[in-house]
């Protein structure tokens, strides 16, 4: 058995990247690779929940439900029998900063994606009634009851982001929007939420798999080129935080749940800086895998925590310093505080004890496969780049990611505990079951 | 006009492709690798013909807690030394058990993959299975069970299966065991099925970048210590069909949704309706425009999705639609569901319907096996089927070519709606007497 050395890795990204820009401001990114017979295509809007006012949470995700309803060309349903009537595989996601949509096909059918994407960027307005919303409605309100409220803890990042961000904070409330809010939804609303965002020159599309570069920008501006930009497109709410919080925040749910279970979060940095670097790594050191100072020590160790539920991750989010949360549930017979005292040990742990190189190198090994297992698709790989050319400006920077992880030193890890997991900046979500011995 | 209004004509085909494959033996077994040039991890899967299926009654769960715990110590290395020498090579295992396998799966850059499949192999064969360990790893799965079945959808699917199978049979229990099971496992139960299932080498499945790789060394690393010859394959269970509908209803207080599970038994995967089978459920419930996602989320609103499709093993398949639907709704929801399914069973599929499915099912076949991960799970199933090396190929072209006229037939002869069982998991207090006066079968109590 050879110790791994640590891994040199110029780039995390050794596909090759060409963009340009239409008159019309649509920026397009094409990364080819003829490995396999597939192109996918992916367009970021920046616009997510985020920008929604007060009143219409739940906005940008219920929109992006309507993009799959017909557009001026498109008869409603037939959005997805010519996706899937072609081979394709689909999808469309919202999240606080974006609102992303993506169809990998058989190479063949690139023409028509890009056509299906083009009609409904520039005419889903006309295609828009009364009874597409209210159906759509109804699906994303019963979306909402299948993932939050039909679950236990299903509801905990719903709660966490209450308490992670001030009221009026552009974070603060969650992409699925209250059922109020999604009753209220009036079809004027969704009309100038569409001219509003749903302009070229609020857009990245890629490109990544079989397609040439040269092919793709011809059929962009034929499909895109015509459309309009938007003027003014009005920047969401200030995001601006000064920091980590300065005072602790507790919930407490008493609710229909199996087992006691913790989530711990704090604001940390924002995704895209050296500071959400050293967080990333130190979400990994901390509680990714069975070698992970968490699973070790109270898992394995202290047999506090349920070894299927224990672990930390950060959520990505780019535009206020993002949240790392940090999860465990209580073993049979002990009791919440117990386990919140060992999760507090652990956590504090990382400043007092300083990471060990082993711990630094399986973190950045675990990193490493995550990296490529993500870009190991033309979906994955899309999706990145979009990422990349909407929030820092240049598609080709995905390629310092993994890089830039690899560099993190323990010093930097221990720097970023330091700064952003102080208790006192420390929200404490709690899960205590309704009644002892209630059983499945 | 600032859109084009024409819909473009799709480019020339590119020819379809799978991987090339490559098949050594050596040790005893044989590996069989997939070419995937340029991909910058590799993945590896130990097959072993030791599925659930061959537990003990009353002891159903035994192969998952010894899943649980190969990673709990072996012979040369304690569970944390085990732990930190995988996951510095930036790997984890999977290990993990279906009806028909054992399987234990390892990903990792492919500079790593040899010393990755080596130390799945040291987990796989010389586990220590310390009996304090396995009664602690026993102790945690049956907490992690009671988590799980607290979410709706298990219960739902054991009342359904226990219907279909016989809840005394081990297939109508479920896969992984129910927390009582699992509960029973002792640790000689566990040192029995790895002494038993374990010692035989299996098939190792690698899918990378084989001009990196050496398939004779993994091997080795994958089959050392090993004896024995394979196992002989076991008859199909038949498909034994309700004569009457039956209702189960499985009582979660306060949910605000219902978890539907409406099926019946199917013939086993080696049928030779199984193409024309798929096709016909992609029509029914398999695509976003299937008539039942169309009807009951797209028109109705009463869903966020709803799913039919036939899941088949060595030995039995069955025809399941799963979907949860708001809690008022549930009566019109299945009505609903159930006028589609007699209406394919009945009348078939259309032309259009299945232009759809075809081309659907035969560009999934590119579309989404485009990873090392895709590929293993993909030779997974030439293997446990006895498929050969040119499967994909051939099934690409079946999916295109079966007629209107078989898929019809496929969809008369594998679903009876008369016959269906319907578990419905939710607020029994609300639902009951709609559901007792729908008349739609007879409606018993769930014992789950």
């Amino acid at each position: 058995m050879t110790s791994p050395s640590a891994p040199v890795v110029a780039t995390g990204y050794p596909w090759p990247i060409e963009t340009t820009r239409l008159d019309n401001g649509l920026r397009v990114v094409v990364s080819e690779d003829r490995t396999a017979p597939v192109v996918c295509v992916n367009l970021w809007y920046d616009v997510g929940s985020r920008h929604e006012p007060v009143g219409q949470t739940g906005f940008a995700h219920l929109f992006e439900h309507l993009m799959f309803e017909g557009s001026q060309h498109v008869a409603k349903t037939e959005h997805m029998r010519l996706v899937q009537g072609n081979g394709g595989s689909l999808n469309a996601t919202t999240n606080p900063d974006r609102t992303n949509y993506f169809e990998t096909m058989p190479a063949e059918h690139l023409e028509l994606a890009l056509w299906l994407e083009a009609d409904r960027m520039g005419g889903l307005v006309p295609a828009l009634t009364q009874e597409t919303l209210d159906n759509q409605r109804e699906v994303v309100k019963n979306e909402r009851r299948q993932r939050y409220e039909n679950v236990p803890y299903g509801d905990a990042w719903l709660r966490l982001l209450a308490l992670l961000y001030p009221e009026g904070h552009p974070y603060h409330h969650a992409t699925i929007g209250s059922m109020e809010d999604l009753n209220a939804a009036s079809l004027e609303t969704f009309k100038a939420f569409h001219q509003q965002y749903y302009a070229p020159n609020n857009a990245v599309l890629t490109v990544a798999g079989d397609a040439s570069p040269a092919e793709v920008f011809a059929l962009a501006e034929k499909y895109f080129g015509l459309l309009e930009p938007v003027a003014s497109i009005p920047p969401a709410p200030s995001a601006h935080l000064p920091g980590p919080a300065t005072s602790p925040v507790r919930e407490t749910v008493t609710a229909a749940v199996p087992a006691p279970r913790l989530y711990l979060s704090h604001r940390t940095h924002q995704f895209g800086t050296a500071g959400y670097d050293a967080i990333t790594v130190l979400a990994a050191v901390l509680g990714n895998g069975r070698g992970s100072r968490l699973y070790q020590r109270l898992a394995d160790g202290a047999r506090i925590a349920q070894p299927d539920y224990i672990g930390s991750y950060g959520v990505d989010l780019a535009h206020a310093p993002a949240p790392l949360i940090i999860t465990a549930t209580a073993k049979d017979g002990v009791s919440v505080e117990t386990l919140e005292e060992g999760l507090s040990e652990v956590i504090a742990s990382l400043v007092t004890e300083p990471v060990t190189p082993e711990e630094l190198s399986r973190a950045k090994a675990l990193l490493t496969t995550a990296w490529w297992r993500q870009v190991s698709t033309v979906g994955g790989r899309a999706d990145t780049l979009s990422r990349y050319a909407t929030q820092f400006g240049d598609a080709a920077a995905a390629g310092y990611r993994l890089p830039q992880w690899l560099a993190v030193t323990a010093d930097d890890v221990t720097e970023a505990a330091a700064y952003a997991l102080k208790p006192e900046s420390r929200v404490t979500l709690t899960y205590l079951p309704e009644s002892n011995g209630e059983s499945a | 006009m600032t859109l084009i209004a024409t819909r473009p004509d799709p480019g020339d085909a590119r020819p379809y492709t799978f991987p090339d494959l490559q098949r050594v033996t050596v040790a005893g077994g044989t590996v069989i690798g997939a070419h995937l040039p340029g991909q910058a991890l590799a993945s590896a899967m130990l097959l072993l013909d030791a599925g659930a299926a061959r537990e003990s009654a009353g002891r159903e769960g035994t192969a998952t807690v010894l899943a649980k715990s190969l990673e709990e110590g072996t012979a040369e290395r304690d569970s944390a030394a085990y732990a930190i020498a995988l996951e510095s090579l930036g790997a984890e295992l999977s290990p993990g058990v279906d009806w028909d396998t054992f399987r234990v799966g390892v990903s990792a850059p492919v500079p790593q993959l040899l010393d990755a499949v080596r130390l799945a192999a040291e987990a796989t064969r010389t586990p220590r299975l310390d009996p304090a360990d396995v009664n602690r790893v026993r102790d945690d799965e049956v907490t992690a069970l009671r988590m799980d079945w607290a979410q709706p959808g298990p219960r739902a699917d054991a009342a359904l299966r226990a219907d279909l199978f016989g809840a005394a049979e081990r297939f109508g229990r479920p896969m992984h065991g129910d927390p009582a099971s699992v509960a029973a496992v002792e640790v000689d139960d566990v040192l029995a099925f790895h002494q038993a299932w374990f010692r035989r080498p299996g098939v190792l499945l690698v899918a990378g970048d084989l001009e990196t790789l050496d398939l004779a060394a993994l091997g080795e690393a994958a089959f050392a210590g090993t004896g024995g010859e394979p196992l002989a394959a076991e008859p199909p269970l038949g498909v034994p069909v309700r004569a009457e509908r039956r209702i189960i209803l499985v009582d979660r207080p306060g949910s605000v949704q219902s978890t539907l599970r409406i099926g019946h038994r199917a013939p086993e995967r080696a049928t030779p309706d199984y193409v024309a089978m798929t096709l016909a459920a992609t029509v029914l419930g398999g695509a976003f425009t299937s008539r039942l996602n169309h009807l009951i989320r797209e028109v109705k609103g009463y869903t966020y999705g709803i799913r039919g499709s036939y899941a088949m093993s060595r030995r039995f398949g069955r025809f399941e639609v799963a979907a949860g639907v708001q809690t008022a709704v549930t009566v019109p929801a299945i009505v609903d569901t159930l006028g589609e399914i007699a209406r394919t069973e009945e009348f078939g599929v259309t032309e259009d319907e299945l232009a759809v499915a075809r081309s659907w099912r035969a560009g999934q076949l590119s579309v989404e096996m485009q990873t090392p991960g895709s590929i293993v799970g993909a030779l997974s199933t030439l293997v446990v089927h006895g498929l050969p090396d040119d499967y994909y190929a051939t099934l690409r072209r079946q999916y295109l070519e079966t007629s209107l006229a078989e898929v019809s037939a496929a969809a008369a002869a594998h679903l009876r709606s008369q016959g269906l069982t319907l578990v419905v998991e939710g607020d029994a207090a609300v639902i009951r007497d709609e559901l007792v006066a729908a008349k739609i079968g007879e409606v018993v109590d769930s014992e789950i």
